[in-house]
């Protein structure tokens, strides 16, 4: 095809194709990858990311730091996305998918390099995933019945390692497994859940990380509208709203035409009288705790006073969702009836044994106790400052996520590259049963999976080349039991990483298997990259 | 095969990596202690700082200078922030913090240069901290919060670094009284002292220092509505507190009115009138001696509560309204027709309007039980008076934490030497093993800093004070610590000089974990974009009125 470019194809940018782009991509990916290859692991470290404002950000989640890094380039945007999907669907595994995938990649883009065709490399790199989860499931992953109680605070604990309240792992894991048990919910399908979004994470500075505490109940970070309303209200029935407790006041620029100056002050009365009765209705059906995530004027307060409620106004929508959720309560958006009237049907209303204010550090918070749904929980988050504090919250949230999944799946493997060694020694051995082409892209696969222990080993500052080597002689011999020895990064030494305790949820690393190699084929597919010029604005030189 | 470069990253983004992060974040802690270093002790000096709009603070307080201090690096704004909840928190030491961070950063320079991996460092830094506390839980010892004599010392003894030690017992005994007042006993708990809510500092240039005192009671700045015609002096008087207006508002609808008449336009004013009057003759009824709104009041409606006799002041704010509430014991009433007997405030003995210099001031004092309070400070200048109040802020945060766990350790730089001291022991002692154990002592060692610059401040030969202090140590003798004012080794104990448990813990916990963080840091990339957030999203839509705006009041068209 030399000679035909130009007048056949115009292109207003550039165009790269063929191994150019390949390589090009491979190159963007590992770039990637190796900013984050340091955040990797139990002796990982932490990055700074600081915005044109100035605002900064202190994170070891691989999904945060992408997000803010601002990749430019079309490939490595991919892998972005991937670590924001592990996210999503996982929790945890962010920053290992992003380092697998772009070690698949670069390992296919030299194998097509070395003329094999990239449908090809393809199809071995499929054929080895399915393999592998294959593998994982029925060889590697343990029940976790058979490990005793303490194998969620392991898990806990092991997603946990790598962050910055590692060094306090025992401490929150407690807390993040008793989070989590507590909002256990079985559904009427007899299905059990355990809905991370009903544990509520508050932060506030000042003391130390360790006088975090679990509180029961669901906290909302605000005050009571008025100082005259109780502090504390017991058999709480709770009114979420979504409307305003204000003066009433037409939509829209609604105007009124009256020609008799009698009916102006009428129209005025009627106005605080609405909003009056509306309240009424409200506190006539029973509520004595009014949430409403809309304004309540100063005037509408007194009702709530006199009547004991405890009100409280602008609360985040978020919250009331989830208060509404753990109290039975379902959020009004107008008292309106079929009927043409006005009413509020005390089937709305929710209920909680307490609803209290509280003094937290220099803040009142309203804790909502033991609601009648779900059993709402609160981390408070102590801690020196903001930045410690966003970070923690995040690492508290990765491992909720991880004893979510080990709950609800109730398989787990061992943790410190135990999997990705014997998954190595497994393909190979497949590899070489098979006679095709895919055979080299497989081979290529179960060595891709090396890079997770070796980063590993180099993040620790061991020697590398010799504890994966020494880690995948113990998985050779042991292939036919169970295959438990991972890596002990403090000591340098290869271990039974189940009795060290450090486990991860089976589905964790299925997913990070699937996605990592979805995304490299995805990549590797590309042999064409056509990138347009903005267009020139008009006015522009 | 040659090819194009990539750029991954926009290449305005600036990234350090690696050692040099490390080392630049140490540099910026270091650097943000430098400017504090002055500031401890007793002989600490004063920064004079000018804002960019000329305006000058003079302090001593390591928040207040660092607050207005603007720094670009990164690190060395997490240590800012670091003052600030130290502030929130127990809101004394925040220098001590500062300084005692940017040591621990620097203490753990020398291993990271031996590759000590940063994890290992941490751990060992969150062990000692650990073992930290428990020396300084030992070292505490419970006082009675009744003894106002022991009180005044203690408090006095924390805020003898500043400016106002000059001024004997005056400032302790201030911040005394305030918490005393605004302290509300809660059965079975802790009690509640809510200084930011209830104790309000009021600042009149003028008169001396000496003339400053806590009130039983409120002051603000304000006068009745109509000077001369509404009495300026009631002796216990009944108060009504209201959060409405008591002039014609418009409602929220927009009601245009057509006049075909032209008395229609005389019954539309009158009307305005009637609601005015009624609304007054409400509030007459009660026989109140005194109105106050935090909103308007028209001329008209002064007029006509001057006529019953009643002495009204408006636009009052909502927090001295909610204080004055709590000294007078009323309920803020927010429809005047709905106000009641109970809600009127009987509790306060004299209301008063004074001129005071240029400006009249309105006093609700002498309250039965106030429960809430205003700090009148009186000085020379705006300046002086800034600072008193900072220290006063200081003083109350030391008296209040007192109260709240009664607990103290021996200041002077003694704690953190008998802490150094114990941490040095318990790693000989076998506690600590590996290559954790040099981090581990340096944190001890870190700990040295405060009786260092307390001696370096006063102008004492440093090396040979922190020996001699080290040796006192040695001997068992913990509570000795460095005289800040003459620089002798002395026992803190016979000295009284002594600091809440409460602060010195959370100095601790908070410069130990601060460094932690920015150790764990390898990476910096800074000028990233902020992502514009809500920026675009329905930035087109027309919006509709929700009703999220409370405070517009819409116009009647004309």
């Amino acid at each position: 095809m030399s000679g035909a470019s130009g007048p056949q194809l115009h292109i207003n940018g550039d165009r790269t194709s063929g191994q150019d782009v390949r390589t090009q991509n491979t190159t963007a990916v590992l770039a990637v990858a190796n900013i984050l290859k340091s955040s990797l692991g139990p002796v990982g470290l932490d990055k700074m990311l600081v915005d044109d404002i100035g605002d900064v950000t202190i994170s070891n989640d691989g999904a945060t730091i992408l997000k803010l890094l601002e990749v430019e380039h079309p490939a490595a945007k991919i892998l972005v996305d991937l670590a924001d999907l592990q996210d999503q669907e996982v929790g945890d595994g962010t920053t290992s998918v992003v380092i697998f995938a772009s070690e698949l990649l670069k390992r296919g883009n030299d194998l097509v390099r070395s003329k094999i065709h990239p449908t090809s490399i393809l199809s071995g790199f499929r054929l080895a995933m399915r393999e592998a989860c294959k593998y994982v499931e029925e060889n590697l992953a343990i029940s976790t019945d058979t490990l005793g109680k303490d194998t969620l605070l392991n898990a806990a604990r092991t997603a946990m390692s790598s962050k910055i309240v590692g060094s306090e792992a025992d401490f929150f894991g407690n807390i993040v497994v008793e989070a989590v048990t507590s909002v256990k919910t079985t559904s009427e399908q007899g299905k059990t859940k355990y809905p991370v979004s009903a544990i509520n994470i508050l932060k506030a500075h000042g003391k130390s990380l360790k006088d975090s505490q679990l509180l029961d109940g669901y906290a909302l970070n605000l005050g009571r509208a008025a100082q005259g309303m109780p502090k504390r209200v017991e058999g709480a029935r709770i009114a979420c709203l979504d409307m305003n407790l204000q003066k009433a006041r037409m939509h829209m620029g609604v105007q009124v035409l009256v020609s008799d100056p009698a009916e102006l002050e009428k129209i005025r009365e009627r106005e605080s009288d609405i909003t009056r009765e509306r309240i009424q209705k409200i506190i006539d059906a029973g509520a004595n705790v009014i949430l409403t995530t809309k304004g309540i004027d100063d005037m509408s307060l007194k009702y709530f006073v006199e009547a004991g409620a405890i009100a409280c106004r602008r609360v985040p929508k978020e919250d009331l969702k989830r208060v509404a959720r753990a109290t039975g309560a379902s959020i009004v958006m107008t008292l309106a009836d079929m009927e043409g009237q006005e009413s509020f049907d005390a089937v709305n209303l929710g209920s909680a044994e307490e609803v209290a204010e509280e003094t937290v550090s220099d803040n009142d918070v309203i804790m909502v106790r033991r609601p009648r749904n779900t059993r709402a929980v609160t981390v408070l988050l102590r801690g020196a400052n903001d930045y410690l504090l966003d970070e923690v919250d995040r690492s508290l949230h990765d491992a909720f996520c991880i004893v979510k999944r080990v709950l609800e799946s109730g398989r787990v493997v061992p943790g410190g590259g135990a999997v990705e060694a014997a998954l190595n020694v497994y393909l190979e051995n497949f590899a070489t049963t098979l006679g095709s082409r895919e055979q080299l892209a497989i081979a290529e696969f179960a060595d891709a999976l090396l890079i997770i222990p070796k980063t590993l080993a180099v993040n620790a500052a061991k020697d590398a080349t010799e504890l994966v080597a020494k880690l995948r002689a113990y998985h050779f011999t042991a292939q036919k039991h169970l295959a438990k020895f991972g890596l002990d990064l403090i000591e340098g030494t290869v271990r039974d990483n189940v009795d060290a305790g450090v486990l991860e949820p089976a589905l964790s690393k299925l997913k990070i298997i699937q996605f990592a190699t979805e995304a490299a084929i995805t990549i590797l597919r590309i042999d064409d990259l056509i990138r347009l010029a903005p267009e020139p604005e008009e006015g522009e030189e | 095969m040659m090819q194009a470069p990539v750029t991954v990253l926009q290449t305005n983004t600036r990234r350090d990596t690696g050692k040099k992060a490390q080392y630049g974040n140490i540099l910026a802690a270091k650097a943000v202690a430098d400017i504090v270093r002055t500031t401890l002790g007793p002989r600490a000096m004063l920064k004079m700082l000018l804002d960019a709009n000329g305006g000058i603070v003079l302090t001593n307080d390591g928040n207040a200078i660092l607050r207005e201090i603007d720094v670009s690096h990164p690190a060395a704004k997490s240590i800012i922030e670091l003052s600030r909840t130290q502030d929130e928190a127990v809101g004394d030491g925040t220098t001590s913090v500062i300084i005692l961070a940017g040591e621990m950063l620097a203490a753990a320079e020398p291993f990271l240069e031996r590759n000590l991996h940063p994890t290992v460092i941490i751990r060992a830094y969150m062990r000692a901290l650990e073992d930290a506390l428990r020396l300084v839980d030992a070292a505490a010892f419970p006082i009675d919060v009744q003894d106002r004599d022991q009180m005044l010392k203690i408090v006095n003894s924390c805020i003898g670094t500043k400016f106002t030690q000059r001024l004997g017992n005056l400032v302790a005994d201030l911040a005394l009284d305030a918490v005393q007042l605004v302290k509300v006993d809660v059965p079975g708990g802790t009690p509640e002292i809510d200084l930011k809510k209830w104790a309000k500092v009021e600042k009149i240039p003028g008169a001396s220092l000496e003339d400053s005192r806590v009130l039983r009671g409120v002051m603000f700045e304000k006068d009745v509505v109509v000077p001369g015609r509404m009495r300026r002096k009631i002796a216990n008087p009944r108060i009504l507190l209201l959060d409405c207006p008591l002039e014609y508002k418009k409602g929220e609808n927009q009601t245009n009115v057509e006049l075909a008449k032209e008395e229609d336009w005389a019954a539309l004013l009158k009307l305005e009138e009637d609601w005015v009057a009624r609304t007054c003759a409400q509030i007459a009824a009660l026989k109140p001696d005194l109105v106050i709104t935090e909103k308007g009041l028209s001329d008209l409606a002064a007029h006509y509560l001057t006529k019953a006799g009643i002495s009204a002041i408006r636009r009052l704010r909502k927090t001295d309204n909610n204080r004055i509430a709590r000294a007078a014991g009323a309920t803020i009433v927010s429809r005047p027709d709905e106000a009641t007997e109970r809600d009127i405030g009987t509790g306060a003995g004299l209301f008063e309007v004074r001129k005071i210099g240029d400006e009249f001031w309105t006093f609700i004092v002498d309250c039965e039980d106030p429960k809430a309070c205003s700090i009148v400070l009186r000085g020379a200048s705006k300046d002086v008076l800034n600072e008193v109040e900072r220290n006063l802020h200081d003083a109350m945060g030391v008296a209040r934490n007192v109260v709240l766990d009664p607990r103290l350790v021996p200041g002077g730089g003694a704690v953190e030497m008998a802490v150094s001291h114990g941490l040095a022991e318990l790693s000989t002692a076998g506690g600590v093993l590996g290559n954790e154990q040099a981090a581990y002592r340096a944190v001890g060692a870190a700990l040295e800093v405060i009786p260092r610059t307390l001696a370096s401040n006063c102008g004492a030969n440093v090396i040979r004070t922190i020996s001699k202090l080290r040796a006192a140590h040695a001997e068992k003798s913990s509570s000795f610590g460095i005289n800040g004012n003459t620089g002798k080794v002395e026992d803190m104990r016979e000295l009284g000089v002594w600091e809440p448990y409460e602060v010195k813990a959370q100095t601790l916990k908070t410069a130990v974990e601060a460094a932690t963080l920015l150790l764990r840091i390898d990476d910096i990339v800074s000028g990233l974009k902020k992502r514009g957030g809500g920026g675009g999203k329905g930035g087109g839509v027309p919006q509709v009125d929700s009703g999220e705006n409370v405070d517009s009041e819409h116009m009647l068209q004309e």
